[in-house]
């Protein structure tokens, strides 16, 4: 699919959804109404759990928070619905970032379980807060009025939340290929990683969890004023689940998903309404419910992935140019060579009474390319986690280009120029190659979440691009920068680590056994790559490896670990003389 | 994407909107037969199928019924009232077993300017009626309280402990019960909730015993409206019960057992038809309720609800009557003369009251439409 | 709030608590064995107070019918799914196991309404027979086809199952709630405190059916089995273990704990076709307390959860429910802090 018909696709989707109300009768345009204001919900939700992999049951207190918010100014005291619009994003907003500041350092299905807690407790409030009707509700809440026009009719009011949901949608996808967006999509997959690319893990999850909760808001406010009358039914947590069913039939992670789900829920529940007394003739209410829910059970059973990844399987590509040239990124002063750059000061850590790392020290200097080795279980891995801030120290300090970084967070540490890879390759499978490499880069650009939404960061999106791609040549991987990366081989996924490393445009590279799973030609190459990048870009860096040969014509100088204590330190020549070398880590046989 | 979902949006229009024209009157009518309203909606259900069997048509013409369920569910009950006027062209809604539902239901009778008639007691401001498109059946619980507050005067009770449903029902019991305080006939001691779901009532048990209360008001409903009194058992109170019509069901009675005898409710005088004297104007037509019920459903009548859904029947079939004269079904012309027959309607008898539907007031019934009935070895017993 | 007051809550409070137990523990079984939080065990318990209520009345229980129509549809995922992986001849097994087998407990409870009629005992042993089929027949129909999928998608799927199994108990059950003899009048009173024999109960089956439980998990071989599926699946697979039979049991006796709990609940509540999710959800809070792993961790919540209930129902009513769930937020934060290892797991 090019790019020419993907815009024909959606212009005639657009178009089919202006010409809906002359086409279709006026009860559907009344589904396509709820249809739009449960999709801006679950528009939040695909982002939410399917990009960030938090799973929120709550997200119908929030839509009930909007919509009480704005019942409460037009209904009850008279004022504008769109004072009305005003408080409910604040109010929901507000909420949403308290909530996400006590909740989203939760691990895994402690936070999903937070949801439904705090679901539950804001849905039992309206009923029970006085002066907001209790359980009978708010009734006459006035329709929204854009100038003189007030929305009173369900096609008037189509139109508004039509345009709510498509703009929004080109928000998020304009966010989802922005910076911001990126560091969403990593989310998913462990923090480890995110957190290495100098990401802040959890304030991108704030950001993530107040956007779904503002969108909850509008939907909320939609509501409100499309049926003018509020109970707390409709924001208890059992539609909360529903959102979520929506979000998911569609296809998590997908923000056009939300809208199909969302579609797909309400036209389904509408037809189990319209066919089932065909049927079974009596009792039709109570087996709505359950051939509704039946339906859901068999579709998570055979679709787990949702209509959008099931229809995707049977499209074309969409071909995407590759990024042209563009004005650079700016980079960082390298120290001269020779200067201290790395100082491990007697560097311990324990695990329980397991000494991992046993007061060793040595220091790193600026250009060098430094060694560290050791036989497996000596300790090199922990040493790593503590450099680059993955790992705390018990005791002993670790100062990189002058500051102490001992206590510093691992996202900070990266952000002052260390970049690693890791000996279990971490990526993202179902991002592109580009977007992998792009990662890399998140320190090194400061588009924000508004920015991002709005589109306002060409400029240095471009560039980024550029550097990512260039990256990914250097490293010989620039033939095909949207494969997946999960579908490369697991040789060439470290080298794709590399690339993300390096566009950070870090001052110190941390690589964990680069060269494993690498065939000879290649390694040859890797080692080619890492000479000129200190020689030619003035990086320092360190490595660990297992293979002696690469290790042997590729350092300047070597440290040896074993059994969490420094051997020895040196030249490689000297190193592989050292008989305690060559009796712990060799074996006593070279 | 969008196409598909526009396309099968329009396939589904066009299948159900084939329906083609003809004079039936028809009746659009929502109520719970899921959800949380289930226990009254199925109630309504089966007294609309009564009033079905009780007359079938009018003025030569066939009253046919489109129900659906709304799961106690205000959005689905607002979607269900404008599938039915849009898509199946009702000539007038009936609806529904929650009072939220009831009152989202009415916003779109008004926008769509089509008659509704709310089986839930609901009470709607409308101002002058000049737009008014809903009337209310049951007695209004003001009413009820206030009837129910009377008879506690009567009794000498002054002292009132209040424990009802966490929900609207509980919430229209107090206001009543706090209505007739400012009245100055009671004094309301305590505002104890409970959910439906609830497994033990003790803490809001002791709480309304700690104010040492003359006599407790009960504002549940059904099965569930028994567990206060049992709990009220077991911590040994020994003073009178108060209750409002939805307590009149044949589980709370049994569920309810000896902790529920004597417990004193005002309803609507269907409830003791066959006590009530020939001359009262329920007798008869309560009567044919009854057969019509045991006709329609296979079973004897157990409770007021369905004697609601009943009324409401009998009210669109008294107006329907003279608005055929003017206007054919199916039409704008007919709803609106079907709406203004409503509030013509004059001394309409029906099984829970004598209706007198006005524009301006939602209720149409007075004091003749309740009864104080007691509980006396599991049957209610008219005290007049 | 005196003392009277507040012994009359608290032993209130342990009575709900120990409910929650029984609920609590057979969830935190199942989650172990199967990965599957199993919502709908709240529902479980509804079910046999039903049950049991419709005994009483003397006619047959919705459950029988509930009980038909769910071994049909296993029946018939399961020789589906045999006729596809081309194992025919295991068919006449699997009608055995999930059409004759429950088809004859329904049968027994059908053919000997005489005897129920008499004795409150059987009719609480023909109540729990009528429940034991339900969950494992929903495993095979609704987990046993995704039983490889993750913890959340399994959790949403346990909500949509719940939803159906509501639908079905009011179509099987109708809407009225159910209040059963109470078992015992007994009242102990110690000083000023009064204990019903009801409520005396209820604590003594929760400590009991514990007990027996952990002499299951200690001294049995299927019991030891079970746990060795816990603890590793692919390793207990090894080992001769079927995983998916572990499953079965673990609902067997889940159901079991469930079902004692809907029978000790029935005579001093009433119970609804769709009570279950409330009671099942506040047993959750307990077994999360214990965070879904360790079963004194789970008692101790569950009692917990119950007494917190109790008074907050006396102090404001309205806002028990928010007070119970807003409280699982600083427990959730403190279950996770205590599990902090789990980063790893959480990897790609």
């Amino acid at each position: 699919m090019s790019r020419f018909t993907l815009r024909l696709a959606v212009l005639i989707a657009v178009l089919a959804l202006v010409g809906a109300p002359f086409l279709l009768g006026a009860f559907t345009i009344t589904l396509m109404n709820y249809v739009g204001i449960y999709a801006l919900v679950a528009i939040g939700l695909a982002l939410l759990t399917g990009v960030g992999g938090l799973v929120s049951f709550g997200q119908a207190a929030f839509v009930g928070l909007a919509a009480y918010s704005s019942a409460w100014v037009t209904a009850l005291n008279g004022g504008s619905p769109w004072i009305g619009l005003l408080l409910g994003i604040v109010i929901t907003c507000a909420v949403a970032f308290i909530l996400g500041l006590i909740t989203l350092r939760l691990q895994g299905h402690y936070l999903s379980l937070s949801t439904i807690a705090w679901g539950l407790a804001i849905g039992f409030l309206f009923g029970n807060v006085e002066g907001l009707g209790k359980h009978n509700g708010i009734a006459s809440i006035p329709p929204i009025s854009i100038g003189s026009v007030s929305l009173v009719e369900s096609w008037q009011i189509y139109y508004l939340i039509w345009a709510v949901v498509c703009v929004v949608l080109l928000l998020v996808y304009n966010l989802l290929d922005s910076r911001i967006g990126r560091a969403m999509r990593a989310l998913r997959g462990g923090n480890t990683l995110v957190e290495s690319l100098g990401i802040n893990v959890f304030w991108i999850k704030v950001t993530c969890f107040v956007f779904a909760a503002f969108l909850a808001a509008l939907s909320g406010w939609l509501y409100a004023h499309l049926s003018r009358f509020i109970s707390p039914t409709p924001f208890e947590p059992l539609m909360g689940i529903e959102y979520l069913m929506m979000a998911m039939v569609g296809g998590a992670g997908s923000p056009i998903g939300g809208v199909i789900g969302a579609a797909i829920v309400t036209l389904l529940k509408n037809f189990v309404q319209d066919y089932l007394h065909y049927i079974i003739p009596s009792g039709t209410g109570q087996l709505e419910v359950v051939a509704y829910a039946g339906l859901f059970i068999v579709f998570l059973q055979y679709a787990r992935g949702g209509v959008v990844a099931w229809v995707q399987q049977y499209l074309p590509a969409t071909a995407i140019p590759r990024p042209s040239q563009a004005t650079p990124l700016a980079r960082r002063d390298k120290p001269a060579a020779g200067t201290p750059l790395l100082k491990v000061d007697q560097a311990e850590r324990r695990f329980g009474g397991l000494i991992a790392v046993n007061k060793v020290s040595f220091d790193v200097n600026a250009g060098e390319i430094l060694g560290l080795i050791g036989p497996n279980g000596a300790g090199k891995s922990t040493m790593f986690n503590l450099l680059t801030g993955a790992l705390q120290t018990n005791s002993g300090s670790i100062t990189f280009a002058g500051k102490d970084i001992t206590r510093t967070r691992q996202s900070n540490i990266a952000q002052a120029g260390i970049a690693r890879t890791f000996q279990h390759v971490k990526l993202r499978p179902k991002m592109t190659l580009l977007d992998n490499v792009m990662l890399g880069a998140y320190p090194r650009t400061h588009t924000g979440l508004f920015s991002g939404l709005f589109r306002l960061n060409r400029a240095e999106e471009a560039s980024a691009r550029y550097d990512a791609l260039q990256q990914l040549e250097r490293v010989g991987l620039g033939d095909k920068p949207f494969e997946l990366a999960g579908n490369l081989p697991l040789g060439n996924q470290r080298i794709l680590e590399i690339a993300r490393a390096l566009a950070a445009d870090p001052v110190l590279l941390v690589l964990d056994e680069p060269a494993a799973g690498l065939r000879r030609g290649e390694k040859q190459q890797l080692a080619a790559l890492l000479k000129s990048l200190r020689d030619n870009d003035k990086l320092t860096i360190l490595l660990v490896e297992h293979d002696m040969e690469f290790v042997m014509g590729l350092v300047d100088r070597l440290v040896v670990m074993d059994f969490g204590e420094k051997l020895i330190e040196g030249q490689p020549e000297a190193v592989r003389e050292d008989p305690r070398v060559q009796e712990a880590y060799l074996g006593g046989t070279a | 994407m969008r196409r598909s979902l526009l396309l099968a949006a329009t396939l589904l229009s066009g299948v159900v909107s084939t329906t083609f024209a003809h004079a039936d009157i028809k009746v659009g009518f929502v109520t719970s037969l899921s959800g949380n309203g289930a226990s009254i909606g199925i109630p309504y259900s089966k007294g609309i199928k009564a009033g079905q069997q009780y007359q079938s048509e009018v003025g030569g013409e066939k009253i046919t019924v489109i129900e659906l369920d709304d799961g106690a569910d205000p959005s689905a009950a607002t979607r269900n009232a404008r599938k039915l006027v849009e898509e199946d062209k009702v000539d007038i809604l009936i609806g529904t077993a929650t009072a939220p539902s009831t009152i989202a239901m009415m916003a779109v009778a008004k926008e769509l300017r089509v008659p509704m008639i709310a089986i839930s007691p609901v009470k709607l401001d409308e101002g002058d009626g000049s737009n008014q498109w809903g009337v209310t059946m049951p007695q209004p619980p003001a009413l009820m309280a206030s009837v129910i507050a009377d008879r506690m005067v009567r009794d000498g009770e002054k002292r009132i402990g209040y424990i009802g449903f966490a929900d609207a029902w509980g919430d229209l019991v107090y206001e009543g019960a706090k209505a007739a305080e400012e009245a100055g006939k009671i004094e309301v001691l305590t505002n104890e909730r409970y959910t439906r779901t609830d497994t033990s009532v003790t803490g809001q048990i002791l709480k309304v015993l700690a104010s040492k209360p003359d006599a407790v008001l009960l504002g549940g409903s059904a099965t569930q409206g028994a567990l206060p009194p049992l709990e009220l058992a077991k911590r040994g109170y020994k003073g009178e019960l108060y209750g409002l019509a939805a307590l009149v069901n044949a589980d709370f009675i049994r569920v309810g057992g000896k902790a529920v005898e004597g417990v004193k409710v005002s309803t609507g005088p269907i409830i003791v038809a066959e006590q009530l004297p020939e001359e009262h104007f329920a007798k008869k037509i309560s009567m044919e309720f009854r057969d019509a019920y045991q006709k329609a459903n296979g079973e004897p009548t157990t409770d007021g609800f369905s004697a609601y859904s009943f009324d409401a029947w009998v009210i669109l079939v008294d107006a329907a009557e003279r608005a055929l004269k003017a206007e054919q079904p199916g039409t704008p012309a007919f709803r609106e003369a079907l709406k203004e027959e409503i509030f013509k309607g004059d001394e309409v008898a029906g099984v829970h009251g004598v209706y007198n539907f006005r524009k301006g007031n939602s209720y149409g019934v007075d004091e003749r439409s309740l009864v104080v009935v007691k509980l006396v070895d599991g049957k209610w017993t008219y005290e007049p | 709030m005196d003392f009277d007051i507040a012994s009359i809550l608290a032993i209130d409070g342990l009575a709900s608590g120990a409910i929650y137990v029984l609920i609590a523990i057979g969830t935190v079984l199942i989650f172990t064995v199967t990965r599957v939080v199993f919502i709908p065990f709240g529902d479980i318990a509804a079910f046999t107070a039903l049950t049991l209520a419709a005994l009483e009345m003397g006619r047959l229980p919705g459950t029988a019918g509930l009980v038909v129509v769910l071994a049909g549809m296993a029946t018939l995922v399961e020789v589906v799914a045999l006729l596809r992986n081309g194992r025919a001849h295991e068919i006449p097994g699997a009608l055995l196991y999930y059409l004759a087998l429950p088809l004859a407990l329904v049968g027994v409870v059908w053919l000997s309404e005489p005897l129920y009629q008499s004795s409150m005992v059987l009719r609480i042993l023909f109540s729990l027979i009528l429940i034991l089929p339900i969950a494992p027949l929903l495993d095979r129909i609704v987990y046993r086809p995704i039983a490889d999928a993750s913890v959340l998608m399994l959790l949403i799927v346990s909500m949509a199952l719940h939803f159906a199994l509501v639908g079905l108990g009011l179509l099987f059950f109708g809407p009225e709630g159910v209040r059963t003899e109470p078992m015992t009048d007994a009242i102990f009173e110690f000083g000023s405190i009064m204990i019903t024999g009801q409520a005396a109960l209820i604590m003594f089956a929760a400590v009991l059916f514990s007990g027996l439980l952990y002499l299951f998990f200690d001294f049995t071989l299927i019991g030891k089995s079970l746990r060795a599926t816990a603890v590793n699946r692919s390793g207990a697979r090894l080992m001769g273990i079927r995983p998916e039979r572990s499953g079965t049991i673990a609902y067997i006796v889940g159901s079991l704990m469930a079902g004692v709990s809907g029978i000790l609940i029935a005579p001093v509540n009433t119970m609804f076709y769709d009570s279950g999710f409330l009671l099942g959800l506040r047993a959750f809070v307990g077994a999360i307390i214990g965070g879904l792993v360790s079963y004194p961790g789970t008692a101790i919540g569950s009692l917990f959860v119950g007494v917190l209930e109790s008074f907050a129902s006396f102090q404001s009513s309205a806002f028990k429910d928010v007070i119970v769930f807003s409280l699982l937020i600083p427990i959730l934060i403190w279950r996770s802090i205590v599990s902090v290892h789990t980063e790893e797991h959480d990897e790609e």
